[in-house]
């Protein structure tokens, strides 16, 4: 075992269900949200004596560009194990699963601050059915199984223990589901991404625990702070941390203990033999390299060089799939500095406000290139864009009609903007005065009073240009 | 005696009233059920509609019908074997009342040649035996149809000892470790079980899934070979299924056997072997030697020497692991709803299995465990690949290997009653091995002694049931 010598040491066990239309054995239709209980599936998936499973080649497609993703040593044979235990979510009491040999191992993925997170193994399994327990997680005095989800495919993703804080645990989920994003192999709307973590603290010698069913980044990262506080508070009372296996909950924003940990379960991993081992050749794998799409790292090395854009914006850009493909076409019509500098800064600020993600919006491409020609010619101000972007992304509409209905469109006449300065210096002439004395501040009074009159439709570089000359004069 | 290729001749030129044949059929299995124990159910509802339909299709002088392989011939199924709507229990009590949604691509197969379902043949619960004395809790023992207070074998024990009951009849059985070829030579019959994925399991009840393979007996070599013809070949559902092309076994009975090489396994011979059993044997090998086949010994040490360890060390790991499933959820026996899951499944598990199937969970489950199965469930696997390569040795210089099917004759019932469970378990010594490697092998009957049948066993390399078929036809005519 690693010696560790960290404040925290945390390892993720991460469960994320990939985008195929089948189950992973058995043809049945994968459950969409609204589908009745039990609705998808068929003696396979729900066990029934005498049914076999039949592996479902498009799983392992995605399994096998995820790991090349992440950089793993892929395995030459795809082996799958019955993982034994008895729970009433597993229909046949066996989950298929890999142990000796997982499909990938010793990978990578780095996080935003640049540090490796070492991949111990990325394997491939079922999912068991989901277990409904109609008053509460501990209150329940019977649960209900729902077989819907019962054999949908997971690949399981576990990291060394190399993340230092839940701050790491989030960025790392928040990366992996950059990766899973970018490769198509995995819904963001309808998907589940589950993690448990082990996680332990330098004053409790580094006893380990664990915790169950995490679901989402933002949840891995409420979960872990909480938990390292619960430790050090039990710690500073003069308790002792005991190795056990905790549950979120996330509605109460606490974790509470399910079981003891004293020894390690013996899942009696025996090979599938209702499975045949299926070789991964060269040959195959080459096809799916082939049929891999740009990652993060291709996109910012793409967007500073073709496009010129500073390093940290093209950084800004990739770190989410549809934000890049968005600055891609986008760039293709703009010049690309205006470009990123509006998508890195304005739209993501704006969505932020909102508290929405960009796959969540309707707004496309279309839109923000309608609105950015208007302000690469002027035609709008910077100010008057913001305010349009903002009102975009409740419902779009026709920029173009937008600005001329609204009469919008900046004021590039310079006669007219003449007259309103030369309307502001004669309302204005104790600040006229203030500057004539060197109060440079007084200018910004001027100019912003020729804005107000203008709706903002003027550029302030320009209003301070003239204001000075009429001064002067 | 008529044959079942002149049988369905008979159907099909409307020689025979199919439905008022099936009906006598089904009275007459009714009766010999009173006595012998051969069916866990019968299915008359299911046979007689069955039979009124081909009536009526051959009324319309339906195009196809005329070109259905098994036209109106009697069809029995081991009871580990699902048919739609009609109760399937592998002879568990865990599993009774249970009537699967699908039928297995046996059964589809059967069906679409016209063959009529009668019932579910009896056997040791899931297959866990020789003898089938092994039954489920409440079900009863099938009895041998030449003595009745001996065992018929096992474990397909019901579909050995109808076929030699029931005429115009096939039985579908199933061998993991023996089990096609040890009841048949029990009951006087040709019992063939086919290489490992030369037929699907898709719809049989697990035992052990890397040994499972569904196969034929009949009283005939022929009706033998025209089940395989039907069960045979590649099925997409079951991922173990061999994709190679189908054969004409019918083509192979009656077929010359001049020049054919027949290997004797010197360890299967001689002591431990009764001596009865043997000199039929030979008899059998003289028989081959007069049809133009040369024999000659030849020795093989590790399947007589570690099959049977070999053997349960992989069945029991499999099984404990596919007996998982039966927890009194979702179908089967139920328990009142009481207490935790785990409590409530301990409960259905106690009260609904056999003692036998109790014992093979627990080995199973303990070969399994760290620890354990590095030197147990992986050391057998590797064992598994020596044996298949001594085999495959043997193959480069023989069509076939003949020894004696079981080591005895059968046993009396207060005799099996006294064996330990590792005697039990070594019965099996002959039939364990091909069954490892996955190897075809036929039961031919070669002779009776003290009115009791014995027979001899043919192993052929993968896929070479056709030479079985044509062995074992020629020592028929020999009789």
């Amino acid at each position: 075992m690693k010696k560790f010598t960290g404040d925290i040491v945390i390892g993720l066990e991460i469960h994320c269900e990939t985008d195929t239309k089948t189950k992973l054995f058995c043809s049945c239709q994968k459950a969409k949200k609204d589908d009745l209980p039990n609705s998808r599936c068929c003696p396979i998936c729900l066990g029934h004596p005498g049914s076999k499973p039949v592996l479902n080649k498009k799983a392992v497609e995605f399994a096998l560009k995820l790991c090349l993703a992440l950089n793993c040593e892929i395995s030459p044979e795809l082996i799958f194990s019955r993982k034994s235990y008895f729970y009433p979510d597993m229909s046949k009491n066996y989950q298929i699963s890999q142990y000796e040999i997982p499909l990938g191992k010793g990978g990578s993925l780095k996080l935003r601050n640049g540090k490796e997170i070492g991949i111990i193994r990325v394997h491939m399994e079922e999912d068991p059915a989901s277990l409904i327990h109609p008053a509460g997680l501990k209150e329940s005095q019977y649960v209900l199984v729902d077989y819907n989800r019962s054999g949908n495919p997971l690949v399981e993703i576990v990291t060394e223990p190399d993340l230092a804080s839940p701050e790491e645990a989030r960025d790392f989920m928040k990366q992996l589901i950059t990766v899973l994003n970018y490769l198509e192999i995995f819904d963001i709307n309808a998907g589940i991404i589950k993690a448990d973590a082990n996680i332990s603290i330098k004053e409790s010698e580094y006893t380990r625990i664990e915790i169950k069913n995490i679901t989402g980044f933002k949840e891995i990262e409420r979960a872990l702070v909480y938990e390292v506080n619960r430790q050090k508070d039990e710690i500073k009372h003069g308790k002792m941390i005991h190795a056990e296996t905790r549950a979120w909950d996330s509605e109460k924003g606490i974790t509470f203990s399910l079981r003891k940990k004293e020894t390690e379960e013996d899942y009696g991993y025996i090979i599938d033999t209702d499975l045949t081992i299926v070789d991964i050749t060269d040959k195959w794998i080459k096809e799916i390299k082939k049929e891999m799409p740009e990652l993060a790292q291709d996109k910012v090395k793409k967007f500073v060089q073709k496009h010129k854009i500073k390093k940290e914006d093209a950084e800004i850009l990739a770190a989410e799939k549809e934000l890049a493909e968005m600055f891609e076409k986008v760039a293709a019509e703009i010049n690309p500095i205006l470009a990123a500098k509006w998508l890195r800064r304005e739209l993501v600020r704006v969505l932020n406000y909102n508290k929405k993600e960009l796959h969540e919006v309707e707004i496309d491409e279309k839109h923000i290139i309608d609105l950015l020609k208007l302000v690469e010619n002027k035609r709008i101000t910077d100010n008057v864009a913001s305010k349009i972007l903002e009102k975009l992304i409740e419902k779009p509409f026709d920029i173009k009609e937008y600005v001329k209905k609204e009469k919008l469109e900046a004021v590039s006449d310079i006669s007219e903007l003449e007259k309103y300065c030369k309307e502001a210096i004669k309302e204005n002439p104790k600040a006229i005065e203030d500057y004539k004395k060197g109060e440079k501040k007084a200018l910004n009074f001027i100019v912003g009073s020729v804005m107000k009159k203008t709706k903002g439709k003027a550029t302030p570089r320009e209003v301070n240009e003239i204001v000075l000359r009429m001064i002067k004069d | 005696m008529e044959s079942i290729n002149d049988f369905i001749k008979n159907v099909k030129n409307d020689e025979i009233d199919i439905v008022e044949h099936t009906y006598k059929l089904i009275e007459e299995c009714k009766e010999i059920n009173k006595e012998y124990n051969y069916f866990n159910t019968i299915s008359e509802e299911l046979a007689l509609s069955q039979a009124k339909e081909i009536k009526k299709q051959l009324k319309n002088n339906d195009k196809n019908i005329k070109n259905k392989k098994l036209l109106g011939v009697a069809i029995s199924v081991k009871d580990n074997i699902c048919v739609k709507d009609v109760e399937t229990t592998a002879g568990s009590k865990i599993l009774q009342g249970y009537k699967p949604l699908f039928d297995a691509h046996v059964m589809q197969k059967v069906k679409e040649e016209g063959g009529i379902i009668i019932g579910k043949t009896s056997q040791d619960e899931f297959g866990f035996g020789g003898f089938s004395v092994n039954v489920g809790v409440g079900f009863k023992v099938p009895k041998n149809p030449f003595d009745e207070e001996r065992s018929c074998g096992g474990s397909s024990g019901g579909a050995a000892g109808l076929s030699q009951k029931l005429s115009n009849h096939i039985a579908l059985g199933e061998s993991t470790g023996g089990s096609i070829v040890e009841p048949a030579s029990f009951c006087g019959v040709f019992g063939l079980c086919p290489t490992y994925g030369r037929v699907s399991r898709y719809g049989l009840i697990d035992f052990a899934n890397s040994l499972d393979k569904i196969g034929s007996i009949g009283k005939n070599i022929e009706d033998v070979a025209l089940l395989m013809d039907v069960i045979s070949g590649y099925d997409k559902n079951d991922s173990t299924s061999l994709n190679v092309k189908a054969e004409n076994y019918e083509s192979y009975v009656k077929k010359p056997i001049k020049g054919m090489k027949i290997g004797i396994i010197k360890e299967a011979f001689g002591s431990g072997v009764e001596r009865e059993i043997e000199k039929n044997v030979y008899n059998g090998i003289e028989d081959l030697e007069e049809e133009g086949a040369k024999a000659e010994e030849i020795s093989l040490e590790l399947p007589i020497k570690y099959g049977i360890a070999t053997y349960y060390m992989i069945a029991t790991s499999e099984a404990s692991t596919n007996l998982a499933k039966f927890c009194g959820m979702r179908y089967g026996a139920v328990e009142k709803l009481e207490g935790s899951f785990n409590e409530y499944f301990t409960r259905v598990r106690s009260s609904n299995f056999g003692d036998e199937a109790k014992r093979r969970i627990i080995l199973g489950t303990f070969a399994r465990m760290t620890g354990y199965r590095e030197a147990f469930y992986l050391k057998a696997m590797k064992v598994r690949t020596l044996m298949i390569n001594e085999y495959k040795k043997a193959f480069r210089k023989f069509d076939a290997l003949v020894s004696p099917t079981a080591s005895i004759l059968p046993p009396k019932f207060e005799d099996i009653e006294k064996l330990t469970p590792l005697q039990h378990y070594m019965i099996d010594v002959m039939t364990v091995s091909p069954n490892v490697a996955g190897l075809p092998h036929l039961n031919v009957p070669v002779g009776f002694e003290k009115n009791l049948p014995i027979g001899m066993l043919l192993i052929a390399d993968h896929l070479q049931e056709g030479k079985l078929i044509q062995l074992g036809s020629a020592i028929e005519k020999g009789k």
